[in-house]
């Protein structure tokens, strides 16, 4: 049971990670044309979940959990998301939002996390969020498993609070939406493992890249 | 298992500049004040960098970086996600990262300030991000602010009204707003200032050298 409570208690947005600040494309995508209706919103991170999250954050998420006893192994895995993520602000943002994550993790005690946090800070680690979560999370006792769906979740949970903050959605009816994807994280995290590593979800990279060319923004990406 | 060892001191492991905060709300002079503060602390030989939360720009840190007061590279912004409060408390890790940074491009760095984004009375910093903070309330956004006893209000380390020099034209009575300031705060600090002429900046840089600088 605790490795089941290690996970919730990391997937809650009460646990400070700076991942709040993060709309991760959205910002830009609603204010790029009209209104997203809920069910575009919906579709949106349903293709960020299937195209980033599974293929992408997952994958690394799940090896470097693996690899977590073994920092230089890690930091492979950190080069290998910084290569495969296409538009600035998505590498920026996970760099600092894992940075963030790490903050909180040293200041609790976290096993293993004051390492990986002195390798980043030499600038011997990039320190994605993925690969901090996978030795941070390790380091406090969580599963794979748990570890994979508390990413998940906080993947669904970060786009439609952003999208509430941004006016895209009301707080109630976002809700239905997570409802609506939750089996989504679920079938996906289910799925192998594939051997690399992808990212592909233009949309949001397009929409992310011109919102970092913009003066007027709530969030940081 | 689980070998969690936070240990008491937890903070001072990571940081070691003193981190203090600014918050307060919208345009009461936060910037204001920091831009009459740098010259006044730098003066004292304080090696110091800011960190600005702006709302929806980067016009704080923007304003800084151009004030040719302090290195452009010396002053961060971060984003607060639409929510000024929880990026200096309820999850500060943001913040307490770019403080972190600063700190790592700038061996000998003494002071990190951080600027909030304006807020309402109920704006409070974590202690997990400064050790000591300032609300800045001004005369102008009406003398009767410190009698609705906000918690930004009441809970900081040292309250600042700001622009005294407005009292006059916005009718309000400086030494009673002043005096009920110091009454509902149970006889903690408060200082007045004008951030236009530089009237109280060192009254604020003395509170400062002592609550956190350990200087006279
Ligand atoms: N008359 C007068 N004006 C002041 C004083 N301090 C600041 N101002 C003016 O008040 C306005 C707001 O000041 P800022 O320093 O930008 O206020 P702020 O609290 O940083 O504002 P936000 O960051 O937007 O919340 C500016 O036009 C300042 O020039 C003062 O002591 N007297
Ligand atoms: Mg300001």
């Amino acid at each position: 049971m605790i490795s089941q409570l290690l996970a919730i208690w990391q997937a809650d947005a009460a646990f400070p990670s700076g991942g709040f600040a993060f709309s991760n494309g959205l910002e830009g995508l609603a204010a790029a044309g009209d209104r997203l209706s809920s069910d575009e919103l919906e579709a949106v991170v349903e293709a960020a979940l299937r195209r980033r999250w599974a293929t992408a954050d997952r994958v690394a998420l799940a090896r470097a959990f693996e690899a977590a006893n073994d920092l230089d192994a890690v930091a492979e895995i950190d080069r290998e998301v910084e290569a495969t993520m296409l538009a600035e602000p998505f590498r920026l943002g996970s760099r600092r939002n894992g940075a963030g994550l790490l903050a909180a993790h040293a200041r609790i005690g976290t096993p293993g996390a004051r390492d990986w946090q002195a390798r980043v800070r030499a600038g011997r680690a990039l320190g994605h969020l993925a690969t901090t979560q996978a030795v941070v999370w390790s380091g406090a006792g969580l599963d794979r498993s748990g570890a994979v769906l508390a990413s998940g979740y906080m993947a669904v949970s970060g786009f439609m609070t952003a999208a509430v903050r941004l006016g895209v959605i009301g707080a109630i009816a976002a809700q239905s939406t997570v409802r609506k994807l939750l089996p989504v994280v679920a079938e996906l995290a289910a799925t192998p493992l594939p051997g690399r590593i992808e990212s592909f979800s233009f949309r949001l990279d397009i929409a992310a890249t011109r919102h970092a060319r913009g003066d007027l923004r709530l969030f940081a990406n | 298992m689980l070998e969690f060892a936070p240990g008491a001191d937890v903070r001072r492991q990571t940081a070691s500049a003193a981190r203090i905060g600014v918050g307060g709300p919208v345009g009461s002079g936060k910037t204001a004040l920091i831009e009459r503060l740098i010259p006044v602390l730098r003066g004292r030989g304080v090696d110091l960098a800011v960190v600005t939360n702006d709302l929806v720009t980067k016009e704080d840190a923007e304003r800084l970086r151009r004030s040719g007061l302090i290195e452009p590279e010396r002053v961060s912004a971060v984003e607060a996600g639409a929510c000024p409060h929880t990026v200096i408390r309820e999850d500060p890790t943001l913040n307490m990262a770019a403080g972190d940074d600063l700190e790592a491009r700038f061996p000998g760095l003494e002071l990190v300030v951080f600027e909030s984004g304006g807020d309402n009375l109920a704006s409070t910093f974590s202690l997990d991000l400064v050790d000591w903070w300032m609300f800045v309330i001004d005369v102008a956004g009406g003398d009767d602010i410190p009698r609705k006893r906000g918690p930004g209000v009441l809970k900081c380390d040292l309250l600042v009204v700001n622009k005294t020099d407005l009292a006059p034209h916005v009718g309000v009575d400086l030494e009673a707003m002043l005096g009920e300031a110091i009454a509902v705060r149970g006889d903690r600090p408060v200082i007045a200032t004008n951030a236009r002429s530089g009237e109280g900046v060192e009254a604020v840089a003395d509170m400062i050298g002592r609550a956190v600088l350990f200087s006279e």
